[in-house]
């Protein structure tokens, strides 16, 4: 007598499903979560530690909507790196190297960090000199 | 003639186990929405040479309606130099990352003061913006 072979049938257990789908979220969430922030860095001195009498010998930038001046001069956009950086030569000390950097009140925050990021990549070390008085909307 | 009570066993279905560990897991992670700033509206900036913002544990955005949110959580001004200094506490020069996302278009007299409040409660600011191409 020949005996039959039982197949046996051979498939993922249903019951396990949800334990695979809980499994495959919490990896997609990591993989979410570990995407790191590109930034620039930016060191600013806290107001106290500039005094009145030396912001007179720093370098001094205004920035509005329309022009950038150092020192009293506009200065084009394209120059204001090459320009800071001369007026930057040969100071060490960060004390010395320290710029003030004013804004109008309709400057947009990309020109100003543009222009603030090129004093830094000029060796600079930025300042902010705010007006005294200036309304804040609270919202 | 006695009829015989049928018992019926009563216990927890062990295959509805994954789903309840799925709509927990969905449960946390709306919770956690809750103070992230990632459903907030606002444009980077672009700068080139940027570096990896790093681990932070305080996030200061200005969205693009000019609003103020700290953690996700909208505050005012006035509020905000206290509140980053609570949340960094005692940590350490390096520790006490901010980072700080602006909308593009933001003007001075928004997001200057803003600034000076991160820098009076001795944050180390990092601007979140997008790599500028040349």
């Amino acid at each position: 007598m020949r005996g039959r072979r039982t197949k046996v049938l051979v498939e993922p257990p249903a019951h396990a499903t949800g334990d695979i789908a809980f499994n495959l979220i919490v990896f997609f969430l990591v993989c979410a979560s570990i995407q790191p922030d590109s930034g620039r860095p930016q060191t600013l001195p806290s107001s106290e530690t500039v005094e009145e009498g030396q912001q007179t010998e720093n370098i001094e930038v205004a920035v509005s909507r329309a022009a950038v001046i150092i020192n009293g001069d506009v200065t084009p956009m394209n120059r204001v790196f090459t320009r800071l950086k001369a007026l930057l030569a040969g100071k060490q000390a960060p004390d010395d190297r320290v710029v003030v950097v004013k804004s109008e009140s309709d400057t947009q925050y990309s020109r100003w960090l543009t222009i603030t990021s090129m004093i830094e990549d000029a060796g600079g070390v930025v300042t902010l000199q705010l007006e005294e008085e200036r309304i804040v909307e609270v919202p | 003639m006695k009829l015989t009570r049928r018992k019926t066993r009563a216990e927890v279905p062990s295959m509805a186990m994954g789903d309840i560990a799925f709509n927990l897991l969905i449960f946390f992670v709306i919770l956690a929405r809750a103070t992230d700033d990632s459903h907030l509206q606002w444009t980077p900036a672009k700068v080139s040479n940027l570096a990896n913002a790093g681990p932070s544990m305080v996030s200061v955005l200005v969205d693009k309606d000019n609003k103020l949110y700290l953690n996700g959580q909208q505050i005012g001004i006035a509020e905000l130099a206290g509140r980053i200094e609570t949340a960094l506490g005692d940590a350490v020069h390096g520790e006490r990352t901010v980072l700080v996302k602006i909308h593009n278009d933001t003007l001075a007299q928004r997001f200057e003061p803003v600034i000076e409040a991160i820098s009076e409660a001795g944050g180390d600011l990092v601007h979140i913006v997008e790599e500028e191409k040349q």
